[in-house]
């Protein structure tokens, strides 16, 4: 009605400031929480977007070349089998590079999993030995369509027909082979047969996989790999990022609401009087809500309206990862419904919290009264008597008192202080934990940092010692990497045997012990989870159609695979199977060290034997993780800031009643500053002290979740330094001594009349 | 002195002295002494107006006491004064005499004393407020006056409702 | 005495008794008022006598613990916040001794502001406006905001509490914060309404303004000690200035 907007434009006008706080505060979360979708919708949809373009494959099987793939048909819960195709492993070489592939041998496009060709054609009949590549695998091997690739040992050589997508695990150096189409004549010595799984109920993949492995006998099924498996893959860095994004979204979002509901309450504490003349004069107490609820409503939207603008029209231009995924993010189907959501989500979000405020305002009684005094405070304590006592300035005492006397309303100023901050520490840890695997990663499971593979040009001897006369490699551990199936066989895990008795590897172990003794190895967390086992149990491992019975001793930090990796030493390994060489050497370089001149010198030094990679740091995935995490901290300083301003002018206001009678005592302006200085800057140390006390510990305890979640194992957070926190503690203090100066002095130094009229 | 004198009769019989001793009790020590011989004039006076009679009464080895006691004129002079109101400063102390006096004799009421008073008060002043409206706006000797008389009111009135309060206190 | 106009205000047995810290304390005992058209009322009695609750009763800005209320013979009873909120838009003004303006609005907005309220279109509620505000010796104060201003307050409390020419007007003190110069202006603007035919219920402890009423209702710890019709009274003894002169010996 024209009453009710005519005294919401007023109060507009009055407190332009406020207003202004209001809709920038709803702005920052709704800004920071697109871009959290938008992170969210890039990590999973690129993936998904392939795998429903190429009708994916829920299943893939690699078997021997004898089994019989046709009774899968039958199976319920399979739609449909494609293949089976014959496989051969062999190794493909361009100009300087080489990389481990699968050849595929497929006559036509296949229905399931069918490639989506990014450039180039499809394999043409009348070119046997034209090859399409994955995208992957020819940017690895700078190849094109129309390049020719050497297999090395042999004197065979195709040509690149096409570059093709694919829905099924990438391929990543040194850990999984590429993969190749070409024709099944040009698959010779097919080592296997790979068969496509299309399943009517995608979740229900574990049990298929079984059913699928019972019907075809386990001895004949070498590997198994799911869509979900891919899909993980694909999304792995970007997963941990969008639900570290999330966690701190969902945070923000209710430290946000938290803050935009103290200086809601705080302004609507500031106007009781007039509410109550509002009442008086004729304003139902249901309009009196209502003209509440409605500005700030008016407020929130115009924030979210802002921010969703702002990214949907700046967003691409952020710099590095955060602009590419809002690029990418602008064109999935999903985009608009979360371009709608967010924003409404945060403005219905604030509107319950105002209501809730502004219902109290309804509450306000009609008769308008002097303002009674706050909730009662305390007495002086003892210690605070003796300490005027002893002539400690009584700014400090009283402004100790201030902070802490009130019994409801003080712990709860510092909780909703303590609250941005707490968020601040655990985003520092982060922060801290991802230095960690970028300064030491021998710490959380990446003792060395390049990967050899020999072939049969070099034996294991010649090639340790090759290895070994480089001046900067430390130590090269032997090792084999084997495939393995695991009871219940739904999976494929990792099987490692790394150094020798003599000469362990390095594990970085967050439980147990090292295996030192007979079939003993560690494992990782993510092995555990999958084989529901513990450190302490024995586990039977199916390696080929041979088992392998091993006892877990310890728990490492496993960044490679989802941590379902199980490592003995190669000794171990060798007493089952004698005939076991070394495949790979692990190589821990001196410090200071430059991977990739290494790798080129041992190249160089191999002749053509020596396939060189570097380890693939989970870090690098997450280094646009600082980024993120820097605009956090901002946007949570924020929110800090927010409420640090409405504590202030809570305490300002109420200060405001005892300047006569401060006056009176004999204090001066300065000193009567200095006490709401004083107690702003104690609130401020209760709170950033509270947040580092329980920020640290949840921080690790969340980082560890994510760890354990993840695979990799928890036990990889790291606190942020000392110092750090400190630095923290003695900024929020000063920032707040700071802030509360001016607002302070100005009210002590007020004239009398004016106090006597806002107070009296 | 005349009538706070009648009314200590109108309890009962006594003679002089009583009367000065009962005056005393009343009053307490604020109040100036009562002067004896005063107060034998004041009961000469009243006998001669007929409004007490008086009996001398025997004592044994001193001379004749005089006992007086209200005659039906007394009577109604007293209940005359009780009902009249005053309108000047000084009636604080004719008005203090009556709510003093009052429960003592039984012939008035304290509440209803306050009452009338207070409404003379009221009234007197609604008079001083038409005086100032039609007084000259630049006659100021004038409304100082009239103002003066306004804050002597407003304080006596004051003083009613403090009466009153302690009144219904004790009630 | 004639009942033959309905009374404005009719109250009959309200009690109310606050409960703070300590023992309650019973402000209103019993109270039965009844106000006609156009009759100027005014409460005394000392402070914490109950007053100030007995007129939130009668504006229903608190709520009786039993008795009941007519307005212009409509029964009260049953009225929620937000009905009353409704009847003091257009049937009932208050002013209270402080705080009876809104800080945030302009002296012209807070005047509007009930006008608007009652759904009073805005160019008709500006002219009552400005009316109201040259009548009380406010025009150029129009923008001011009520932190600027000093004693001009009451009077622009009293403009905002007629400008829909309510039938009943209630006063809080009105002059409680005033000198005896703003109380003289309060007196002559609040006589000049009376004379307009305005209904009057004033709550003071100044005998100059309650002298100003036709009738004086004496309150005491609750209840109504005395309720007398005010006509001058005998003339005094004296007449003129003289007259007054002599009353001062």
């Amino acid at each position: 009605m024209r009453a009710t907007l005519r005294w919401a434009h007023s109060d507009l006008r009055t407190h332009r400031g406020e207003a202004l706080f209001l809709v920038l505060a709803t702005a920052g979360i709704v800004v920071s929480l697109l871009l959290a979708t938008a992170l969210f919708g890039y990590a999973t949809n690129p993936w998904q977007r392939v795998f429903t373009q190429a009708h994916g494959a829920h299943v893939w099987l690699h078997t021997a070349p004898s089994a019989d793939t046709g009774r899968l048909t039958e199976l319920d819960g399979v739609e449909s089998v494609t293949g089976p195709y014959p496989t051969a492993s062999t190794t493909l070489a361009s100009r300087g590079a080489r990389a481990a592939v699968e050849l595929r041998g497929t006559a036509e496009e296949p229905s399931v999993g069918r490639p989506l060709l990014t450039s180039g054609h499809w394999l043409d009949p009348s070119d046997p030995d034209g090859v399409v590549l994955e995208s992957r695998l020819a940017r690895a091997l700078l190849a094109a369509p129309g390049d020719t690739l050497a297999l090395p040992g042999t004197d065979r050589t195709v040509t690149v027909l096409g570059v093709a997508d694919s829905a099924e695990k990438r391929y990543r150096p040194g850990e999984q082979p590429g993969l190749v189409w070409a024709q099944p004549s040009a698959v010779r010595d097919p080592r296997g047969q790979v068969v496509a799984l299309r399943l009517t109920d995608p979740e229900d993949t574990d049990y298929a996989v079984q059913r699928a492995v019972t019907v075809l006998g386990a001895g004949a099924v070498s590997e198994v790999s799911t869509w979900k498996q891919a899909r993980a893959e694909a999304q792995g860095d970007n997963r941990l990022l969008g639900q570290v994004l999330g966690l701190f979204g969902l945070g923000a979002l209710v430290a946000a609401g938290l803050a935009v509901h103290g200086a809601i309450g705080t302004r609507i504490r500031g106007h009781l009087r007039d509410i109550s003349v509002l009442k008086a004069i004729g304003f139902t107490p249901g309009q009196v809500v209502r003209v509440f609820l409605l500005q700030h409503l008016a407020y929130a939207l115009l924030g979210a309206l802002a921010a969703a603008a702002v990214v949907q029209g700046l967003g691409s231009r952020i710099p590095g990862r955060l602009g590419d995924a809002v690029g990418v993010w602008h064109g999935l189907p999903g985009h608009t419904v979360a371009l709608l959501v967010v924003p409404v989500a945060v403005v219905l979000f604030i509107g319950a919290t105002t209501g809730l405020a502004a219902w109290r305002a309804g509450r306000v009684p009609p008769v308008p009264v002097p303002r009674r005094a706050s909730a009662p405070g305390g007495r002086l304590s003892g210690a605070a008597r003796s300490a005027l006592g002893l002539r400690l300035p009584p700014a400090l005492v009283l402004g100790w008192h201030r902070a802490f006397s009130r019994r409801l309303r003080s712990p709860a100023t510092v909780a909703r202080l303590a609250l941005p901050l707490l968020l601040i520490v655990v985003a520092m840890s982060a922060w801290t934990t991802i230095e960690r695997f970028d300064g030491r990663p021998e710490q959380v499971g990446l003792p060395t940092s390049l990967t050899v593979h020999a072939d049969a040009g070099l034996t294991g001897r010649a090639a340790r010692s090759v290895l070994e006369g480089d001046p900067q490699v430390a130590a090269a551990y032997p090792g084999v990497e084997v495939a393995a199936l695991v009871p219940g066989q739904t999976a494929t895990i990792a099987l490692r045997g790394l150094g020798t008795r003599q000469d362990p590897y390095p594990y970085s172990l967050a439980e147990g012990r090292a295996a030192t003794g007979r079939d003993e190895a560690v494992a990782g967390q993510g092995l555990l989870a999958l084989l529901d086992a513990r450190v302490g149990d024995w586990v039977r491992i199916t390696v080929g159609d041979q088992p392998q019975i091993l006892h877990i001793v310890g728990r490492s930090i496993e960044p490679e695979n989802a941590g379902r990796v199980i490592s003995t030493s190669l000794d171990t390994l060798r007493e089952n199977d004698p005939g076991l060489g070394p495949t790979l050497y692990e190589l821990r370089l001196r410090p200071g060290a430059d991977p990739g001149a290494v790798a080129e010198r041992l190249t160089a030094a191999g002749r053509g034997h020596l396939d060189v990679h570097a380890v693939p740091n989970p870090a690098d995935g997450l280094s646009p993780l600082r980024g993120v995490i820097v605009g956090l901290i901002v946007v949570l300083a924020l929110i800090g800031l927010i409420e640090l301003l409405t504590a202030i002018g809570g305490t300002v206001r109420e200060g405001e009643r005892d300047l006569l009678a401060l006056k009176a005592i004999g204090l001066s302006p300065r000193q009567i500053t200095a006490i709401t200085v004083v107690s702003t800057a104690c609130t401020a140390l209760a709170a950033a002290v509270a947040a580092t006390g329980l920020g640290v510990p949840l921080a690790r305890w969340i980082i560890d979740a994510q760890g354990a979640s993840s695979g990799i194992g928890s036990g990889i957070a790291a606190r942020p330094s000392a110092l750090l926190l400190l630095l923290l503690c003695v900024a929020a203090v000063t920032g707040a001594a700071a802030l509360a100066a001016l607002p302070a002095s100005r009210a002590a130094r007020r004239r009398l009349a004016d106090t006597l009229s806002a107070v009296a | 002195m005349r009538l706070p004198l009648l009314a200590l009769l109108a309890r009962g019989p006594a003679h002089g002295y009583e009367l000065k001793q009962d005056l005393e009790l009343l009053l307490g020590s604020a109040y100036p002494q009562p002067n004896v011989g005063q107060i034998y004039v004041t009961l000469g006076r009243l006998e001669k107006s007929g409004l007490i009679e008086g009996e001398d009464v025997e004592q044994s080895g001193r001379p004749n006491k005089k006992v007086y006691h209200l005659t039906d004129a007394g009577r109604e002079a007293l209940h005359a004064w009780f009902e009249e109101t005053e309108d000047e400063p000084r009636v604080r102390d004719e008005f203090f005499m009556k709510l003093a006096l009052a429960p003592q004799t039984g012939l008035a009421d304290q509440i209803a004393l306050i009452n009338r008073q207070r409404r003379q008060y009221l009234n007197t002043m609604r008079h001083l407020s038409k005086l100032a409206a039609a007084e000259n706006r630049d006659n100021r000797i004038a409304h100082l006056l009239i103002e003066g008389a306004m804050l002597h009111l407003q304080a006596d009135l004051d003083w009613l409702e403090r009466c009153q309060e302690e009144l219904e206190e004790l009630e | 005495m004639s009942d033959d106009p309905t009374p404005v205000l009719r109250a009959e047995g309200l009690v109310k008794t606050h409960h703070g810290e300590g023992a309650p304390a019973h402000a209103v005992r019993g109270v039965d008022l009844r106000v006609r058209p156009g009759e100027f009322v005014a409460v005394t009695g000392p402070s914490g006598a109950g007053k100030s609750t007995l007129l939130h009763l009668l504006g229903g800005l608190q709520r009786p613990d039993s008795g009941s209320i007519w307005l212009d013979g409509e029964c009260a009873d049953g009225w929620r916040e937000a009905r009353w909120a409704v009847e003091r838009r257009k049937r009932i003004g208050i002013v209270f001794q402080f705080f009876n303006l809104v800080s945030d609005l302009s002296v012209a907005d807070n005047v509007e502001l009930p006008a608007l309220l009652a759904g009073v279109p805005p160019k008709r509620a500006r002219a009552e406006r400005a009316d109201l505000l040259a009548e009380l010796g406010l025009e150029g104060k129009e923008r001011s905001m009520p932190g600027e201003l000093s004693g001009e307050q009451q009077r622009v409390a009293l403009a905002r509490a007629l400008v829909n020419r309510p039938p009943l007007l209630l006063a809080d003190e009105p002059a409680g914060s005033l000198d005896s110069k703003g109380t003289r202006e309060v007196m002559r603007l609040l006589t000049r309404f009376h004379q307009r035919g305005q209904t009057i219920v004033l709550v003071t402890h100044d005998a100059r303004l309650a002298s100003a009423a036709d009738r004086v209702i004496s309150f005491f710890d609750g209840r109504i000690a005395d309720d007398a019709a005010l006509d001058g009274g005998a003339p005094p003894r004296r007449a003129g200035a003289s007259g007054v002169l002599e009353l001062r010996d």
